[in-house]
Formats: C-alpha cells, sequence, structure tokens
C-alpha cells in the first residue's frame, strides 16, 4: 500500500526526500572525492574570490599605486628580478632532485619514486617539507655561528651567479659589463662556505671533507676560468648578454665550434666544480662519511642541498650560454607569425562571447564525453572535472604555442631551458654511469693536463685571432 | 653603476631569504636536549679522542698558494682577453712572457713533486 495516490502530487513526500537528499548529499558528495579534488574543491571557489578581490582592488586602488610604481621603475625592476631569481631556486631545485632521482632508477632499470602524487612527481616537495620540519641540530663543541653561516655562504654564492645569467632576451638580473668575471668570483665563493661548515663542526670527517673539497674546487677553478678566455678572445666582451649575441645566427656560430678543447677542459672542469661524479670526492660517502655535511641536518643541511642542485643548474646555464649559444635558436627562424588579427580589443563582443563559451562549457562537455565514451568507470562529474582540465591545459598550451611564435623571449626561454636540461640530464647520466675518481688521479689531472691544456688552447685562439684577422 | 646595487640588494634580500626560512624551520620543527652522547661529534660509533682541530697534511696549503698565483693571472688574462684586438702581436708577446714565468714555478712545483697528491 503506497502513501501517495498516483493522482495527487505527494507534496510532503517530495519535500521529506529534498530535505534527505539535502542532508546527505554533502557528505557522499564528499566522501566520494579523492584528497587532490577536495583539495581543488576547496581552494577553486578561494582562488576565484581572491581573483575578484583582487580585480576591485586594483579598480579602487590602481591610480595611486601605478604612480607609485611608475615613479620607481628601477626599484621596482629590481624588486622583481630579486624575487624572481630567489623564488626560481626552489622549483628548480626539486625538479633536478626529482629528475635525478627517476632517470638515475630508470638507468639501473628500476621504477624509481612512484608513490606521491602522479609518477612520484611530488617526492623531491616531500623531501623538503621533510628537511624543513625536522630537527635543526649542532653537535657540541661546534662553533654555532660559523655553523650557521656555512649553508648561508653557500647558497648565496649560488644563487648570486643567477644575476648575470641571460635567459632570453631582455631576460636577464643585470646584464653586468663584467659579467663572467663577476660569475666566476661569485661562484668561488663556495669554497669559503664549505670551509667554514668543515670547520665549524667539531668533527674530524667534516674537517677533512671540507679541505679536501676545497682543495678540488680551488684545482678545478683555475682550469675552468682558463678555458673560457678564449670565449672573452672571440666575444671581445665579458657582458654575458654580448657573449651570446656574438653567437647568434645558426648552430656553426656557437662557440663550441671554434673552442673545441676550451669547451672539453671547461665541462671536465665544471664537473668537478659543480662536485658531480666522477669527481664528487665533497660527499664520497664511502670514504669520509658524508664530507663537510656530517653534522648537518635540518634546513641547515637542506641549503647545502639545495645549494648543490642549484649549482647544478648554473653550471648546464653557464655551458649553454658560453659555448652553446645560450637563448638563440639552432636555426634560423624561417617565419614571423603576425598574431593582428586577433586583436582582443577588436574582435567584438560576439566572438569574445562564443570563445568564453566555447572554453568555459562546450569544450569540457566534449572532451568530458570522450572521457566517459573511452574510459571506464568515470562518474559524470568526475569525467566532467577532466574535461575541463584538458580544456585548460589545452588553452595554455596554445597561448604558449602563440606566444612562443609571437614573443622572441618565448622562444628565447624555450631554446634555453632546452640547452640547459640537456647538459642537466647529461649530469644526471654521467653519475649513473662513471665510477668516483681516486682523490691523488683527481688532483693530478687538474693541474698536470687541465691546466697545460687550457694555456695551449688560449695561445694558439690568440695566434688564430692575429693571424686570421689582419 | 646601477649594477652594483643589484649585487649588493641580492646579497641582502638572499641572506634575509635564508635566515627566514632557517627561522621557519627553527620554529616549526621538534627539538630535545638529549644526553651528552647527542652532542658528541660523529666518528662511526665510537667516543671521539684527540684534538678535531689539529693538523692535517700541509698539501692542502700548497694548493692554496698555487691557486691565489693562477686566480691572479687569470684576472689579468680576462682584461687582456678584452683588449687583444687593439694589442696583436704586442699583447701576444706581453702575455705570452708573463705566462711562461709563472709556468716556470709551475714547472718548478712539478719537479719538485709537489703536485702529486699524498
Amino acid at each position: 500500500m503506497t502513501s501517495a495516490s498516483p493522482r495527487r502530487p505527494d507534496v510532503r513526500g517530495l519535500i521529506n526526500a529534498s530535505i534527505r537528499f539535502a542532508k546527505t548529499f554533502p557528505r557522499e558528495f564528499w566522501g566520494r572525492l579523492s584528497v587532490p579534488e577536495r583539495v581543488a574543491f576547496l581552494l577553486v571557489p578561494l582562488a576565484m574570490g581572491a581573483a575578484i578581490v583582487t580585480v576591485i582592488a586594483i579598480f579602487w586602488l590602481g591610480g595611486p599605486v601605478v604612480d607609485f610604481l611608475g615613479a620607481n621603475l628601477p626599484l621596482v625592476r629590481f624588486a622583481v628580478a630579486g624575487t624572481a631569481i630567489l623564488l626560481l631556486t626552489v622549483p628548480t631545485a626539486f625538479v633536478l632532485i626529482y629528475l635525478e632521482l627517476k632517470v638515475i632508477a630508470r638507468m639501473n632499470l628500476r621504477v624509481g619514486p612512484n608513490r606521491v602524487g602522479p609518477w612520484g612527481a611530488a617526492m623531491s616537495v616531500i623531501h623538503g617539507l621533510k628537511v624543513l620540519t625536522k630537527e635543526d641540530f649542532a653537535p657540541t663543541g661546534a662553533d654555532i655561528t660559523i655553523f650557521t653561516l656555512a649553508p648561508v655562504v653557500t647558497y648565496m654564492a649560488s644563487v648570486m651567479t643567477l644575476l648575470v645569467i641571460p635567459f632570453a632576451p631582455g631576460l636577464i638580473g643585470q646584464d653586468l659589463n663584467v659579467g663572467l668575471l663577476y660569475f666566476f668570483a661569485m661562484g668561488g665563493l663556495t669554497v669559503v662556505g664549505l670551509l667554514m661548515a668543515g670547520w665549524s663542526s667539531f668533527n674530524k670527517y667534516s674537517l677533512l671533507g671540507g679541505l679536501r673539497s676545497a682543495a678540488q674546487i680551488i684545482s678545478y677553478e683555475i682550469p675552468l676560468t682558463l678555458s673560457v678566455v678564449g670565449v672573452i678572445l672571440l666575444a671581445g666582451t665579458m657582458s654575458m648578454n654580448r657573449i651570446v649575441l656574438a653567437q647568434s645566427g645558426s648552430a656553426f656560430d656557437w662557440f663550441v665550434f671554434k673552442q673545441p678543447l676550451a669547451w672539453i677542459i671547461f665541462f671536465i672542469a665544471a664537473t668537478a666544480e659543480a662536485n658531480r661524479t666522477p669527481f664528487d670526492m665533497t660527499e664520497a660517502d664511502s670514504e669520509i662519511v658524508a664530507g663537510f655535511a656530517t653534522e648537518y641536518s635540518g634546513m641547515r643541511f637542506g641549503f647545502f642541498f639545495f645549494a648543490e642542485y642549484v649549482n647544478v643548474f648554473i653550471v648546464s646555464a653557464l655551458a649553454a650560454t658560453l659555448f652553446f649559444g645560450g637563448w638563440t635558436a639552432p636555426f634560423n627562424w624561417p617565419w614571423t607569425y603576425n598574431l593582428n588579427w586577433f586583436h582582443p580589443l577588436e574582435m567584438g563582443f560576439g566572438p569574445w562571447l562564443a570563445i568564453v563559451a566555447f572554453v568555459l562549457v562546450v569544450a569540457p562537455q566534449i572532451l568530458g564525453i570522450l572521457v566517459m565514451l573511452f574510459g571506464r568507470g568515470w562518474t559524470y562529474v568526475q569525467a566532467s572535472v577532466l574535461g575541463a582540465l584538458f580544456t585548460l591545459v589545452a588553452v595554455v598550451g596554445l597561448v604558449a604555442l602563440a606566444g612562443f611564435i609571437a614573443f622572441d623571449w618565448v622562444q628565447g626561454l624555450f631554446w634555453f631551458m632546452f640547452k640547459t636540461y640537456v647538459f642537466v640530464v647529461t649530469f644526471v647520466w654521467m653519475r649513473a654511469t662513471l665510477p668516483r675518481v681516486r682523490v691523488d688521479q683527481l688532483m693530478g689531472f687538474a693541474w698536470k693536463w687541465l691546466l697545460p691544456a687550457s694555456l695551449v688552447n688560449l695561445f694558439v685562439t690568440a695566434t688564430a685571432v692575429v693571424l686570421l684577422n689582419r | 653603476m646601477t649594477g652594483i646595487w643589484y649585487v649588493v640588494g641580492l646579497a641582502f634580500a638572499g641572506v634575509s631569504f635564508v635566515f627566514l626560512v632557517i627561522a621557519l624551520a627553527w620554529l616549526i620543527s621538534h627539538r630535545n636536549r638529549g644526553d651528552r652522547h647527542k652532542g658528541m661529534p660523529y666518528e662511526s660509533g665510537i667516543d671521539t679522542f684527540g684534538d678535531t682541530w689539529g693538523r692535517f697534511g700541509i698539501s692542502f696549503y700548497v694548493y692554496a698558494l698555487l691557486f691565489v698565483a693562477f686566480d691572479v693571472e687569470v684576472v689579468f688574462l680576462y682584461l687582456w682577453a678584452i683588449v687583444f684586438r687593439d694589442l696583436l702581436v704586442g699583447g701576444l708577446v706581453s702575455m705570452g712572457t708573463f705566462v711562461l714565468v709563472l709556468m716556470l714555478g709551475l714547472a718548478y712545483a712539478w719537479r719538485k713533486g709537489v703536485l702529486t697528491w699524498r
């Protein structure tokens, strides 16, 4: 016996059902979401609210703020450049750590990190958080002041060098006219940090490790700096930007083809400078525990770790800049693309509405239907969220493509990053392949082979300049 | 002259960044005093003995001396390389003489066996 007759709508039952639905639905919905979906569900409205508030604030306070910024343009430029350089180091180190774990794992026929995040990609972030929350401990008898200052000096030595690296045309911290000299001067400060760490730790392993890595780094500093003199001779300047411009054109204008010996010396010495295998005397864990970092823990150790990976990036970036044309393309970019027909202010209201409707409504639905058709077990909500994500990726990709075609700095950044990461992967590859050299072979190689070879290269280059230019 | 202010400003910003992060880690990390053994320097599990800040090999010192000589040479070479196109043969001869003298020093050190690690 049913409670409601078929003729009359059961208003009370409907209301009860609605109330029950309203009571149970949020919990069921919430329970059905996975953790990242929950985070997105909470963060997206917050982000939208923040965006709306920002827009209102800009409209309300925009005039005075813009006036103030316009009156202090150099200050604004410095603030932007400094913040970008400092914040660049963190994701760079994270990406490099993950890359190293994963690439070496694949080379050893292992899987590597695959638990945290998609393909284990959040592994290094979790590592960073772990280091941040670990106890920061100093041994009794350590010289606390120097013990704390050592990672600061090491990290600073890495970050300061980023100031003169040209990422793209116009995208450089500051184009100093002594750029290369400044680079090596700041990079050389790493030795001071290592010595401070080794000395202040009150540990024999640390002391020996610090001294040993200092001896290694100063020995390889000489061939490294000498091999670059040939490049300065050819470019006639120490400004990094103008060194890149001197190599513009095609790939055959790169200095690696005019200075092959210098490139080999530079690469070997740079490997030793960045403390990478086969020259990782600094952290020879089978010989001196962990070298200068034996007594370090927590965030003070974390900054050594950061600096090491940032150094790998910097050395690769320097190799790309000096010998492989920096941000210039390896071939003449054959055509430029005119985007004027797509000018947002002259398009009119109709096309705008069509584009917005397509991006927001139609494309996610189409992609969501595709997901539901070809995937198994997706609910509608999940499918449309995935569709929206795919649309977002597609739109960002299209905009990036348009930017790549239209703006030279996007192209420059692309080529620079491409070349740099080729060298980063080479360093990782070397670590997976080569064994560590002995310490006596290491020092002898620097002084007896690399130093004379770099001087020979220098004078051959100078003679060639004399003979060929006049 | 804006370059020097960039260098100084970036150094200041970077140092404050590092100290802020270390202070943040100090705030959110756990600490306890532990016992006497916690603060002992790590020496593969045995109690430490002898003076940590004692003597170490003289060869480090010799390498440091050689480094200073050649690093100063590198500074001269960089400036010479910039203006080389105005000097040409004269620059080549004079810098060749300078480097030759330094290389005699290196040859002496080599002959004395300093460059062989012991």
